[in-house]
Order: structure tokens, then C-alpha cells, then sequence
């Protein structure tokens, strides 16, 4: 067992994940298409001109902060900008995570000292918590919520809790690394298949898509 | 509220036209979105209403397009009904609701317009209730 999922088991996870996120992608350039940004034009000759705008912004950066969901929703933002972060880096510099690579490859990313890994583990941990807390208890979340987000919530931080226990040893060690290398690989593989399909939408739809949203230039595609 | 016609027969077969023109953005979107919440204060309506959850702008398109998509489009009348109630009664189509995540909620609701609107239903002015 434990070499079926400290192996192959690995492969075909990290295969899933990688396929399966370009699949996505291919997938949505086939389904759009290329398009001029909409742009209004200065109409030629017509009425008399007006007053040009002013140059500088209209409202303040503070005052842009404080209407952005930043400043209505500022400790989620906090806590969703550290979760995410810690999400994505955390694994790459866990040690226990690059001798294995170094075993399989010879090669590995550097790691951080096992101490501070695992208080990084621990503060995803308290996003997922804090995520958990807002599900059963802000009606708003609450309404928009069924088991599939629980589900989701837990597949994304089995990780990091089962990593916890391994890396302190608490319950049975063998087991708990069976469970924690199953919860990795379960959840490189439901990133491209559930929500968590984010991932490679978020910037898709804020940078891709013409959109309200669109970071930068606006976009340059629609879908089909 | 707003039914032009009396017709109580649903054309199912009309709804999936709609759905399977704009299958990928919506099915996108459905699955995209995190159901975060974090749309709620972006939206007028939402605050004006006291922050009632229905009137966040994801709740008000998962249970509209979102609902027509899940069922395929079977829907009754009354469905429909209620569907139109979110769509109209619940948004302007104002365009200002910001999702993180870019998803085009205002595309979404304008979608379960067209939708009601193939089956006659319409938001009628002429049959609005004043508050009091
Ligand atoms: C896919 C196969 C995976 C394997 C084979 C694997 C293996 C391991 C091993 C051997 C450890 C060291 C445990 C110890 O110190 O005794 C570890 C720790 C850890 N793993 Fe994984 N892992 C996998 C996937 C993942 C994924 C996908 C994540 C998160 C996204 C993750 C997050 C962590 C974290 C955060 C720790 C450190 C926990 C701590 O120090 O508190 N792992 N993993
Ligand atoms: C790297 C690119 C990613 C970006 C830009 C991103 C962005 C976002 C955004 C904007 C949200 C909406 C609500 C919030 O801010 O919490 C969200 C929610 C969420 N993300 Fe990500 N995400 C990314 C990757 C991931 C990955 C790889 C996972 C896990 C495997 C993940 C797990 C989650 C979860 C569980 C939620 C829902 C939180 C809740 O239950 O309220 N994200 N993400
Ligand atoms: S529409 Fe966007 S902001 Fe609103 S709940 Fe969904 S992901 Fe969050
Ligand atoms: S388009 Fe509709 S949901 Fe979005 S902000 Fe305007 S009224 Fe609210």
C-alpha cells in the first residue's frame, strides 16, 4: 500500500493535475475567440467642447481601498491573500516533501527549516478554520453553501492537517503518511475537475476575458 | 407577476436552446464560482435590503441560471415564475457587482432573462405593487 501510493499513485495525480489544467485551458481557447476591445471614440466636429476631465483620479486611493471588497470584507481578504499563499508555496519547501524528489529526480526546490514549515502548516489550517466559521455562520455564506463546498473545503486542507500529524507524529505514523500522500493526491486531482478549477479561471476571467473586471489592458477574448 | 400569456405548458425543448447556446460560459461560471459571498457588498440592492442573502449576486444567479441548468431546463411555470421574480425584481442588470473571481454575474442574469422571455414570461410594469 504504501509504495503504491508513494509512487505510482504520485505519478498519475501529478499527471492528472497537469493534464487536466491544460485541458482547461485548451478547452477554453477553443471555446472563445479573439475580439476588438470595446472601445468608445472622441466623436470628430460636433458641439462645442466641453471641459476636459480631470486629470488626476476622481477619488482618492484611501477612498478607492475603502470601497473595494478590501475595505467591506478586510480580515477575509487578509485571511484568503495569507491561505492562498501559504497554500501554493508551503509544499514546495516542506523537507520531507524534497527528499522525495531527491530520490526521485536528484534534484529537488530548496527547503525551509521543518520548524517554521510546520507553523505555515499551521496557519493554513486557521484559514480553513476561519473558512469553516464564515460557512455555518454569516447567512450570507451560509445560503449560497451545500456538503459540496464542505467537501471542497476538506479536500484542500486534508493536506495540510494530515502533514501536521505526520510531521509530529501524533496517532499512528504509518497511517497518517498513508492518509496525508492520499489527501495530496486526491486534491491535485480535483483541482482541475471541481471548483477548485479557480485555479486557472482566475486569471483566465481577469485577464483573458473582456470583462467589467478585466485587469490591464480589458481583454482580448469572448466566449464563443 | 409577470406572465403574458396563460399557457401553463412549459417548452423545455426552447430553454435547452438557450442553455446549450451559452453552455460553456455558464457551465463556467456555475463551477467557478466559490461561493465566497464576497460579491454581497457590491450590490445596492443587497445593502438597500438589509443585507438579505437573496439579494447577494450570487445567490441570485445560482438560483436562477443555476437552477435552470441543473434541472435541464424542466421547470414549471411556477419555476419560472420565481425565476423571473430574481431576475427582475432582484437586479437591475446595473453591472456593478464585482466578483474576485471574474465571473459575469450581470451575463448571468441577463441569460435567465432571455430565457423567461422564450417563455413568454416578462416583467410587466403595469402589474407592480407599490410598497406602501
Ligand atoms: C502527492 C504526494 C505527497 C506526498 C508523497 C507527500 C509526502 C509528505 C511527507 C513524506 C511529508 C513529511 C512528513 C514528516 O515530516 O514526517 C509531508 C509533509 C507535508 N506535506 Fe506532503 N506529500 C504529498 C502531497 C502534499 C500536498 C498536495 C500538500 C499540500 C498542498 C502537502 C502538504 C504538506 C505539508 C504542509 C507538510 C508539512 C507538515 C508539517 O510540517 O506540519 N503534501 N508530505
Ligand atoms: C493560485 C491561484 C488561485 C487564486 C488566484 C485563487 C483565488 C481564490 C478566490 C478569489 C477565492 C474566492 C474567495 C476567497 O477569496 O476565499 C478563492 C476561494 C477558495 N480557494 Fe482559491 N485560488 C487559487 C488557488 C487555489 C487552490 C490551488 C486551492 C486548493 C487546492 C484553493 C482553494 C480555495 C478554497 C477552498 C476556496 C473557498 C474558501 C471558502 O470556503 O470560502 N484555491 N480562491
Ligand atoms: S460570484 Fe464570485 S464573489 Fe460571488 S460568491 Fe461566487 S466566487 Fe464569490
Ligand atoms: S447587476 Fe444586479 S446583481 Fe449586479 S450589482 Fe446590479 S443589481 Fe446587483
Amino acid at each position: 500500500m504504501y509504495d503504491l501510493v508513494r509512487g505510482p499513485f504520485v505519478w498519475v495525480a501529478f499527471i492528472v493535475f497537469i493534464v487536466g489544467t491544460v485541458y482547461q485551458v485548451v478547452r477554453f481557447y477553443a471555446l472563445s475567440r479573439e475580439t476588438s476591445p470595446f472601445r468608445l471614440t472622441k466623436p470628430t466636429g460636433g458641439p462645442p467642447k466641453t471641459e476636459a476631465p480631470p486629470a488626476e483620479p476622481v477619488l482618492t486611493f484611501g477612498q478607492r481601498m475603502r470601497l473595494s471588497i478590501a475595505g467591506t470584507s478586510p480580515v477575509m481578504i487578509t485571511v484568503t491573500t495569507v491561505f492562498h499563499v501559504l497554500l501554493v508555496l508551503t509544499p514546495i519547501f516542506v523537507l520531507g516533501h524534497n527528499v522525495l524528489w531527491d530520490l526521485a529526480w536528484g534534484v529537488s526546490p530548496p527547503s525551509l527549516s521543518e520548524a517554521f514549515t510546520d507553523v505555515l502548516t499551521l496557519i493554513v489550517i486557521a484559514g480553513g478554520v476561519y473558512f469553516l466559521g464564515r460557512r455555518l455562520f454569516m447567512a450570507r455564506v451560509r445560503a449560497i453553501t451545500s456538503a459540496y463546498d464542505y467537501a471542497i473545503l476538506a479536500i484542500a486542507t486534508a493536506p495540510f492537517i494530515t502533514g501536521f500529524l505526520a510531521y509530529r507524529h501524533i496517532f499512528d505514523y504509518d497511517t497518517v503518511i498513508i492518509l496525508h500522500m492520499l489527501a495530496g493526491e486526491i486534491m491535485l486531482i480535483a483541482i482541475p475537475f471541481t471548483k477548485l478549477v479557480h485555479m486557472p479561471f482566475f486569471f483566465i476571467n481577469r485577464f483573458l476575458l473582456v470583462h467589467e473586471n478585466t485587469f490591464g489592458a480589458g481583454g482580448t477574448r469572448i466566449w464563443r | 407577476m409577470s406572465s403574458a400569456n396563460n399557457d401553463t405548458t412549459v417548452d423545455t425543448e426552447a430553454i435547452r436552446e438557450v442553455l446549450d447556446a451559452n453552455r460553456a460560459k455558464m457551465k463556467t461560471a456555475l463551477r467557478v464560482c466559490a461561493h465566497c459571498s464576497l460579491c454581497a457588498e457590491s450590490c445596492f440592492l443587497f445593502h438597500v435590503h438589509d443585507g438579505d442573502p437573496r439579494y447577494m449576486p450570487s445567490h441570485k444567479f445560482i438560483n436562477s441560471i443555476g437552477r435552470l441548468y441543473k434541472k435541464k431546463g424542466r421547470v414549471d411555470r411556477e419555476g419560472l415564475e420565481e425565476i423571473s421574480e430574481i431576475v427582475w425584481r432582484r437586479c437591475v442588470l446595473c453591472t456593478r457587482c464585482y466578483c474576485p473571481l471574474g465571473i459575469d454575474i450581470p451575463e448571468m442574469i441577463a441569460l435567465a432573462r432571455n430565457i423567461c422571455r422564450s417563455q413568454d414570461v416578462y416583467f410587466q410594469w403595469d402589474q407592480l405593487e407599490q410598497p406602501a
